[in-house]
């Protein structure tokens, strides 16, 4: 536990060798220059292979919960490179019942300029979830002041129709790869709703009235379970500003029942919970 | 002569309250519009976004969720997390532009025939002002129409 890359390097050999986890994820250089993915570690040989810089901005607590890996996991534990948002995915996929948070021991990292590959590193104390409870804890007291948010103000300014054409016109751009669905640690569902065709509920093909439905349905099951990784939206090969609607359902569960998505292991999902005196302004 | 535009209301309905609500509505003969097309389930709990976006795909102008006030539910908390749900899901729709004035929620009673009969008029008055949900239909055609080359 330590709070320099050297250091984490060193635990990271230091796990491998005593055999207390059977891989760690971290990120590597990418096919081009400017870019990073996502790698996986089994022999201390492997070590060298890593990096960790500004470039490295995937959540990459999805791997946490996909099946292929978890096989290979082999009753040890894991240890992942997360910034603050993936340690809030584990925290989700703990509460959600998916993962055992005592197998995750976290290399915790922030970057300055998240993006930039000049940018400063710092590393966070602490390998369990438990021990990210103040600094979550503080993200939630920061709420969302960002530049999405001024969109979504502006957004909300317009009437009904001109948003609802701005959204046509992004999400026409959809090809339905279902690439925001692979990246988010959120969706492990096996069997998506986008699946099932008996009854059909959303259409499966890449036209305006099933992209919208698409969109709209995988916002909705994010709300309350995004942590703004922004997984999706770097994924997105159309360009599509995933994060706004994201956002602006994350501010909706705050603002109504002061709910922020991944503050511990233990927390209910919000939409399985109910609170006597819920807010119900808009109920006749 | 052309006829006055009719709104399509669907309403999904839990068992206990508000369908009991609806018939006694109709077993009073209280008049109420005939643009209602109720689809009735044991609780609100049990609907699910789906079905709204079922309407509206198949053509609604409006859509109207009632169910058991808060504290009567027959299954208990159906009706609190359904509160949960729509608060939610109504803000999302809203956002992307399928406007709070198609989408009402209610809480009626089985005893109260007259606030159920009441809220299908209110309902139906205000859509023929909004008109059709155009810009939702337009989606419908685009896809149901044969291609023009």
């Amino acid at each position: 536990m330590g709070n320099t890359l050297e250091e984490h390097i060193k635990r990271t050999r230091q796990l491998l060798e005593c055999g207390e986890v059977a891989m760690v994820i971290g990120y590597e250089r990418g096919s081009v220059e400017n870019r990073r993915r996502a790698t996986f570690v089994k022999e201390v040989s492997e070590l060298e292979r890593m990096v960790l810089d500004g470039l490295c901005c995937e959540n990459l607590a999805n791997y946490l919960v996909r099946e292929e890996l978890l096989r290979s996991f082999d009753g040890k534990k894991v240890a992942i490179f997360l910034t603050t948002a993936g340690v809030r995915s584990v925290n989700i996929l703990a509460a959600e019942g998916q993962i055992n948070p005592d197998c995750v021991i976290i290399l915790g990292f922030e970057a300055e300029k998240p993006g930039e590959l000049d940018s400063a590193i710092k590393m966070l104390d602490g390998e369990h979830v438990d021990h990210y409870a103040d600094s979550i804890q503080q993200l939630k007291s920061r709420g969302f002041v960002n530049d999405r948010a001024q969109v979504i103000v502006k957004l909300e300014m317009m009437s009904a129709e001109e948003r609802f054409a701005f959204w046509r016109e992004q999400f026409s751009r959809c090809v339905k790869c279902y690439a925001c669905r692979q990246v988010c640690p959120m969706c492990y569902c096996r069997r998506c709703i986008v699946d099932c065709n008996q009854p059909q509920w959303i259409n499966a093909s890449a036209h305006d009235l099933g992209n919208l439905e698409w969109n709209l349905v995988r916002a909705f099951h994010l709300a309350g379970r995004c942590v703004g990784c922004g997984n999706c939206e770097r994924a997105c090969p159309a360009g599509i500003p995933l994060m706004l609607l994201n956002q602006r359902m994350a501010q909706e569960v705050l603002k109504e029942f002061n709910h922020f998505a991944g503050e511990s292991s233990t927390q209910l999902p919000v939409l399985a919970d109910f609170k006597k005196d819920d807010p119900e302004t808009f109920i006749l | 002569m052309t006829k006055e535009f009719e709104p399509k209301i669907v309403a999904f309905v839990c068992t206990y309250c508000t369908y009991a609500g609806a018939d006694l509505a109709g077993t009073s003969r209280l008049k109420y519009a005939p643009n209602v097309r109720i689809v009735k389930l044991p609780c609100t709990g049990r609907i699910s976004p789906m079905f709204i976006l079922k309407a509206l795909q198949k053509g609604a102008d409006g859509v109207l969720i009632s169910g058991c006030h808060p504290g009567d539910c027959h299954f208990t908390s159906g009706n609190l997390h359904a509160r949960r749900r729509w608060t939610v899901f109504r803000s999302l729709l809203n956002f992307v532009g399928i406007p709070d004035e198609r989408i009402w929620v209610s809480w009626i009673s089985a005893a109260e025939g007259n606030k159920f009969a009441e809220i299908i008029n209110e309902m139906t008055e205000k859509l023929k002002t909004l008109g059709p949900f155009e810009p939702y239909k337009t989606l419908i055609r685009d896809i149901e129409s044969p291609a023009e080359i």
